[in-house]
């Protein structure tokens, strides 16, 4: 049968000469490729993750990242769909809790070794540590750290409130909000109307009161703290800031007031480090604000922590493989860190990068000292508003309570504190 | 026809059914698809209302512990009560507005064309564009009320938009604007199509303005007066992006609406079971305005034959 031979060789040879480019690939060391889902598209979000793009092609890697614009939502539904398509992107965003939650769907990447090998554990906050390594191995790794309770500061406002002392307390925020009231600011407190604003509100509240009640309730949904006179006395502060707020800001979100802000007809803003980075583009002089640490009744700075991260899902292609160790030691590396928080106007998740030289700013610096601090202080808690505390469902049912309780005045601190609990046992 | 028949000899030999059978392919092959795919999903969703599923499908069976959570939860109660102001004084009103310009139209007046288009307009801007728009023109601090104020009437007050009571108002009048127009032009051509030898026979005998359109031209406008509330009624159910866009649920979460519910429970919260539920009890609320809808037009048709 001489045909057949013939066919079948013919076969044998073209199988071969299609699988030998993907055998040499396996064979010689894989050139590293990565496949990376993130919201960053715009902004100075996507110049970040452009520039790590950069350097992960710099050490011979090919880069393939597809961003998802808009809502964190809808990078997580591009993700969902790949996972349940068997075909998971190498690398993508995710972070707090949902690491862990996410990591039960599909197998992820066992980061020990690299992580051990770069000696990364050490000069991460604990807190933080712990939400990467859900179940007691790294899967995930954070790229860079913000934190949700800055309190910013308008010069103009301090001016018309004849007052230049920074205020550490939630007493001494009071009676400088009453002296800006005084002296002609129309709106103490600036503010967005968004969801994660208001969450912020009661999470810089709460942590100021009381950094221990803030990780038994909000952290460790403990029944007893989130029933005790904290929540109540959070609430309470959440009222006096509302009703220093403009009322008329709607759904807006906060950067629409930043003008006023620096106008010095709003005072103070309780906003993430991220606001920084939007004054600086909008073209507004650093000299125009000051950032401090958010208020804290213990005078030690309460530092409510925010972080993104990578999270790596297996794979078995050898080149994916080796794009993941090589994404993994970039995102570690302080020269990294440094490049992506410079862009970002957020902090390097690693403790010992020095923030005293060029291309850091006086918040950036104020920042990252507070957050030593308040880890050596044991004050640096996660963030709910932002997700970090609890899951996104969870965070929901708290963020209801407290937006309706900013928006309704007629609710009182007590009734806010038990729906609270409520919203909290609903969820669990 | 016969005289085709005649024309054509060589075609009429055909069976029947192999020369509609283009026809049908046109009709049957799309109308099949798009049931099955509809269909298919609906049954999935369903499906899913009753497993634990959280951030992934699973199997799995709670029984009716998402439809339990799902109705005990405030943002349902209040999307509920939302809906059905919402949806009512929407219908009505839009449903009211869109007949009184067809009524102005239908005076044969000059430009009728421009002011049709005109009105007609906001029906081609997205929801979306109407709900940022109108969520500038209300807001007491850039809009409407910051407007009078400069003008110098500074105890006018119109800041529904922040008003937990009132604010669900503001989504009736964004979406007023935007459809009566569409009211508007069925109304118009339902306006056209009245008899004209009836409204000469009543001139004749002496009939008003006035008592012309309660009397004769108003009732023969009621099938279309159904077909309005019926397609305002589902649109005003599965409303999303204008409220989202507008007050996004707020202030707090006063203007939450089913469509909003079912968004947040299944992407913003991962909770796809309770989500999948939220969704299957919109379909009921659907279905318990387009079922008596479809048995009306069924017993019209009815009537009709046997007439």
């Amino acid at each position: 049968m001489p045909i057949t031979t013939t066919r079948r060789r013919l076969l044998a040879g073209s199988v071969a000469t299609l699988a030998l480019p993907a055998f040499a690939r396996a064979q010689g060391a894989a050139k590293p490729r990565l496949t990376v889902i993130s919201q960053w598209s715009a902004g100075s979000d996507g110049a970040a993750i452009t520039a790590l793009g950069k350097k992960f092609e710099e050490k011979g890697g090919v880069w393939q990242h597809s961003p998802v614009p808009g809502f964190t939502t809808e990078m997580m539904n591009k993700l969902r769909a790949q996972i349940m398509a068997g075909d998971p992107p190498a690398c993508s965003q995710l972070k707090g809790p949902e690491i862990a939650a996410w990591s039960k769907i599909a197998p992820t990447v066992d980061l020990d070794a690299v992580v051990a090998a770069a000696g990364y554990e050490k000069v991460v906050a604990p807190d933080l540590a712990k939400l990467h390594k859900p179940g007691g191995k790294w899967i995930a790794l954070p790229l860079q750290i913000y934190s949700t309770n800055m309190l910013f500061l308008s010069k103009r406002a301090m001016d018309k409130a004849k007052a230049d002392k920074i205020p550490v307390t939630w007493a001494e925020f009071n009676d400088l909000a009453e002296k800006m009231k005084a002296g002609g600011v129309a709106y103490p407190v600036a503010n967005g109307g968004t969801r994660p604003d208001d969450g912020q509100k009661f999470e810089a509240a709460l942590a100021g009161i009381s950094p221990l009640a803030y990780r038994a309730a909000i952290m460790n949904l403990e029944k007893k703290a989130l029933e005790g006179p904290e929540i109540k006395a959070a609430f309470a502060q959440v009222r006096k800031i509302a009703d220093w707020m403009d009322p008329n800001v709607g759904a807006q979100h906060f950067s629409t007031n930043l003008k006023r802000f620096i106008d010095g007809d709003m005072g103070m803003m309780i906003m993430g480090g991220w606001a920084q980075g939007v004054l600086r583009n909008a073209g507004f002089k650093l000299e125009d604000f000051t950032i401090a640490p958010g208020p804290s009744d213990n005078g030690k700075p309460v530092f409510l922590l925010n972080a993104d991260a990578f999270i790596f899902w297996q794979r078995k292609d050898a080149d994916l493989q080796a794009g993941q160790t090589l994404m993994a030691q970039l995102v570690m590396d302080p020269a990294i860190q440094t490049m992506y928080s410079q862009i970002t106007g957020s902090i390097p998740v690693r403790t010992d990068v020095d923030l005293s030289g060029e291309g850091w700013s006086e918040g950036q610096r104020t920042t990252a000292k507070a957050l030593k601090d308040a880890i050596a202080s044991n004050q640096a808690v996660l963030s709910m508003a932002h997700n970090m505390a609890q899951e996104n469902g969870m965070t929901a049912a708290m963020i209801d309570v407290i937006t309706e309780y900013v928006k309704n005045k007629t609710i009182k601190p007590e009734q806010a504190a038990t729906r609270l609990a409520e919203a909290v046992e609903g969820s669990r | 026809m016969s005289n085709a028949a005649a024309m054509r000899p060589g075609r009429s030999a055909l069976p029947e059914w192999v020369r509609r059978l283009p026809e049908y392919l046109m009709i049957w092959v799309p109308l099949l698809l798009s049931a099955a795919h509809l269909i298919s999903f609906s049954l999935w969703t369903i499906w899913i209302s009753f497993t634990p599923s959280t951030l992934v499908p699973v199997t799995g069976w709670v029984g009716l512990r998402n439809y339990s959570a799902v109705a005990a939860s405030r943002n349902w109660q209040i999307a509920f009560d939302n809906l059905l102001l919402f949806g009512i004084s929407f219908v009505v009103l839009s449903a009211a507005t869109g007949l009184v310009l067809a009524i102005l139209l239908d005076q044969r007046i000059r430009g009728e064309n421009v002011l049709r288009s005109i009105f007609l307009y906001p029906l081609a801007v997205s929801f979306v564009v109407t709900g940022t728009v109108w969520s500038w023109l209300l807001n007491p601090g850039l809009g409407i009320q910051k407007l009078v104020h400069d003008l110098g009437w500074s105890s006018f007050r119109f800041d529904w938009l922040i008003d937990r009571d009132m604010a669900i108002w503001t989504i009736v009048i964004a979406a007023i604007w935007q459809s009566s127009g569409f009211a508007m032009a069925l109304f118009l051509a339902g306006l056209r199509s009245v008899d004209g030898d009836i409204v000469k026979a009543a001139q004749i005998d002496g009939a008003g303005p006035v008592r012309m359109y309660r009397r004769i031209i108003l009732p023969s406008l009621w099938p279309i007066t159904i077909t309005v509330i019926v397609i305002q009624l589902q649109f005003a159910i599965s409303t999303f992006d204008l409220v989202r866009a507008l007050t996004n649920g707020g202030p707090g979460i006063a203007t939450q609406l089913p469509a909003l519910v079912v968004y947040d429970l299944m992407f913003q919260r991962s909770l796809l079971g309770r989500g999948a539920a939220a969704a299957v009890l919109m379909l009921l609320i659907l279905l318990a305005v387009l079922l008596p809808y479809a048995a009306w037009r069924y017993h019209q048709r009815r009537r009709a034959t046997h007439a």
